[in-house]
């Protein structure tokens, strides 16, 4: 019956409430689309950088990862390595840090020595080719490089580029590599930072070939914490290390938004509570006379109490369901289709976000919601119930 | 039987203000089935003095006794208990939820007593027949008349049979006809069911019909004669 009366009470003031159960679906809403976005900025970060930077898990001279230098290389047999339970393919690269110079300009990178289909398997360099074409030609020394060092050298697809470095040896040796592809990187700092050439030339060129780092990619993201040890005990001389481990940045970057996100949301809600706080505070004081009656005969503090919250409370169950209800609609709609960030994905890809958003959503996002909006609602009846039993029928009954 | 005794009631507003000794000892004893208008003119402290008797306020000195229990001792929430339980209320106005019908207003207040659904509803059908409203069960507080609203507020009271009917003013806003009408239903209800009320009115009309009538002037009882109708 209290429940009744609070229903029919809310639409006693119908612009009120309809005003109130808007603003909690737009609330609702936008915590949705927000939640939504985040998570679909974090999923694509994770994966572009797992799937065409990172790889899954990576092995390395133990010493290579706090000095990088040449000697430090993988002397292990690795040719079983493809063999291990869950792995699906692996690169073994030879690294150079060193130099690229055009006639124009010259930057320090890293000359990243590759199996060409193996290195395609692991991080499908291919897929990321703007302009000519991925190793297979006949050409002689050829090189990928990245768009952004094509702009700094001022140089084009089929010129030459000089590859400098220190060899085994600790000589300075040298290579001129042919451009045969321009590659467009998801994160341009990797970009600007890596080319690729065949392996045999680089070994050529250091007149020795060494394996400084393998990529491992696994068949289930999942299964990483069983293989990462079981590839370290076969390995026991190497270092082999996850994604995570890899790019500690992946774990900063997923709890920042996360902060960020609860921010979001506690901004949402508080405004969400003064909105409510003030609507229930008018709808209690246009009732007092009534509210004073209904206690003269007998109705006591604690029914006249539920009945402002169940009012409350009505209003976010009405305007909560309608907000996720839109939320998952915009979420699905973009969810196939991408919001393109293009025009400011000079920035974002910097930090190595897509340029097109997918954002998704959690199912366990509705529960949690549903409760946030459910408290918010009765945190924000409780002081307009409060004033409601705080009455003196007496004179509430006078002011007639 | 006496359901309502009062003894030296004194009521002060403001005391600490500008006082206004709204009454000043007033010794009243109402018995049960009687039919009694609280008369006298605006600010002799009529209602003062039905709040106090109804348990809605709290005489500044003074016993008071009703249904033979001294009400003074109640705390606030135990006095809401009381009235719900013990008295009906007609007010001048405002006496019914605007979101509820005729029906759900009288079943209100069994409600929150407990009593259960097919008692309450046969008892509010019994109400709404005695205030000659069968035909508006569920029409809502808006869709009546002054007059109708009014005989609600009524039924309503009696939903809970308490011990006597509070009624302060309850003519005030009806013109004369509904005003004839309410007083023949209260009237009737007090000669065949011995419903006992204690009324205010200003109104002669109202007054001609009371069996008591007790005048307040200035907070004192200046009258209480016995009329013989
Ligand atoms: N809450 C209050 N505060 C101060 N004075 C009051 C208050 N209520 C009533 N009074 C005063 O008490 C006196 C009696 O008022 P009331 O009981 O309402 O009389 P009546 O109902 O006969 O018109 C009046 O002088 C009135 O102004
Ligand atoms: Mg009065």
């Amino acid at each position: 019956m209290l429940l009744k009366i609070a229903w029919k009470n809310i639409w006693r003031s119908k612009v009120r409430s309809l005003v109130v159960i808007i603003a909690i679906a737009l609330g609702v809403w936008a915590i949705i689309f927000i939640n939504g976005l985040t998570v679909g900025i974090t999923r694509a970060y994770i994966n572009n950088a797992v799937n065409y930077e990172i790889s899954h898990l990576q092995m390395h001279h133990p010493q290579y990862i706090e000095e990088s230098i040449i000697n430090y290389q993988i002397r292990e047999e690795l040719s079983d390595l493809q063999e291990v339970e869950g792995v699906k393919a692996i690169s073994q690269r030879m690294l150079a840090n060193g130099m690229i110079s055009s006639p124009k300009a010259a930057r320090g990178i890293v000359v990243r020595g590759i199996q060409p289909a193996a290195e395609n398997a692991v991080t499908h360099l291919s897929d990321l080719i703007i302009e000519g074409e991925y190793f297979g030609s006949k050409a002689r020394n050829p090189i990928i490089i990245g768009q952004e060092i094509a702009e700094k050298l001022k140089i084009k697809l089929r010129q030459k580029v000089v590859i400098t470095f220190q060899s085994k040896g600790g000589d300075i040796v040298a290579g001129s590599f042919r451009i045969i592809g321009i590659y467009k990187a998801k994160n341009s700092q990797y970009e600007s930072m890596n080319v690729f050439v065949d392996q045999k030339d680089l070994a050529a060129t250091n007149g020795e070939k060494m394996i400084h780092e393998v990529a491992i990619v696994v068949n289930d993201i999942n299964s990483i914490d069983q293989i990462q040890p079981l590839i370290e005990s076969k390995y026991p001389g190497t270092s082999v290390r996850n994604y995570k481990e890899i790019s500690p940045d992946i774990s900063l970057y997923e709890s920042q938004i996360q902060v960020n996100l609860i921010v979001i949301i506690i901004i949402i809600m508080l405004a969400l509570i003064f909105g409510i706080i003030n609507t229930m505070l008018m709808a209690v004081l246009e009732r007092i006379k009534e509210l004073g009656m209904l206690m003269a005969v007998g109705m006591n503090k604690l029914n006249v109490f539920m009945m402002i919250v169940f009012e409350t409370i009505i209003l976010g169950i009405v305007g909560a369901p309608l907000g996720m209800l839109l939320g998952k609609m915009t979420i699905s709609y973009f969810e196939t289709r991408g919001i393109d960030l293009s025009s400011y994905s000079k920035g974002m890809r910097q930090f190595g976000m897509s340029e097109i958003l997918y954002p998704h959503l959690e199912g366990n996002v509705f529960i949690q919601l549903a409760i946030a909006v459910l408290i918010t609602a009765m945190l924000a009846s409780i002081y307009p119930a409060y004033k409601a039993i705080k009455l003196r029928p007496v004179e509430a009954i006078r002011s007639i | 039987m006496n359901v309502i005794i009062t003894k030296g009631i004194e009521k002060t507003y403001n005391p600490k203000t500008i006082p206004v000794h709204a009454l000043q000892g007033v010794d009243l004893t109402i018995k049960k089935g009687e039919f009694t208008a609280i008369v006298g003119p605006s600010g002799s402290g009529k209602t003062t003095l039905l709040n106090i008797i109804g348990g809605l306020d709290r005489p500044t000195s003074g016993y008071i006794e009703v249904g033979g229990k001294d009400i003074s001792k109640l705390s606030d929430n135990q006095l809401i208990d009381f009235r719900r339980e013990n008295i009906g209320f007609v007010f001048q106005a405002y006496n019914l939820i605007p979101v509820l019908t005729a029906k759900e207003n009288i079943e209100f207040i069994m409600l929150l007593q407990g009593i259960p659904k097919a008692q309450r509803d046969k008892r509010t059908l019994e109400l709404l027949h005695a205030v000659g409203l069968d035909d508006k069960i569920n029409k809502r507080p808006i869709e009546l008349s002054g007059g109708q609203q009014q005989r609600v507020a009524v039924a309503r009271a009696l939903a809970s049979k308490p011990a006597f009917i509070l009624a302060d003013e309850p003519t005030a806003n009806l013109d004369s006809l509904s005003t004839v009408n309410l007083l023949d239903i209260m009237a009737n209800l007090n000669m065949q069911e011995h419903i006992t009320f204690v009324f205010s009115t200003h109104d002669q009309r109202v007054i001609d019909r009371a069996r008591r009538v007790v005048t307040l002037e200035d907070g004192v009882i200046s009258s209480d004669v016995y009329v013989d109708q």
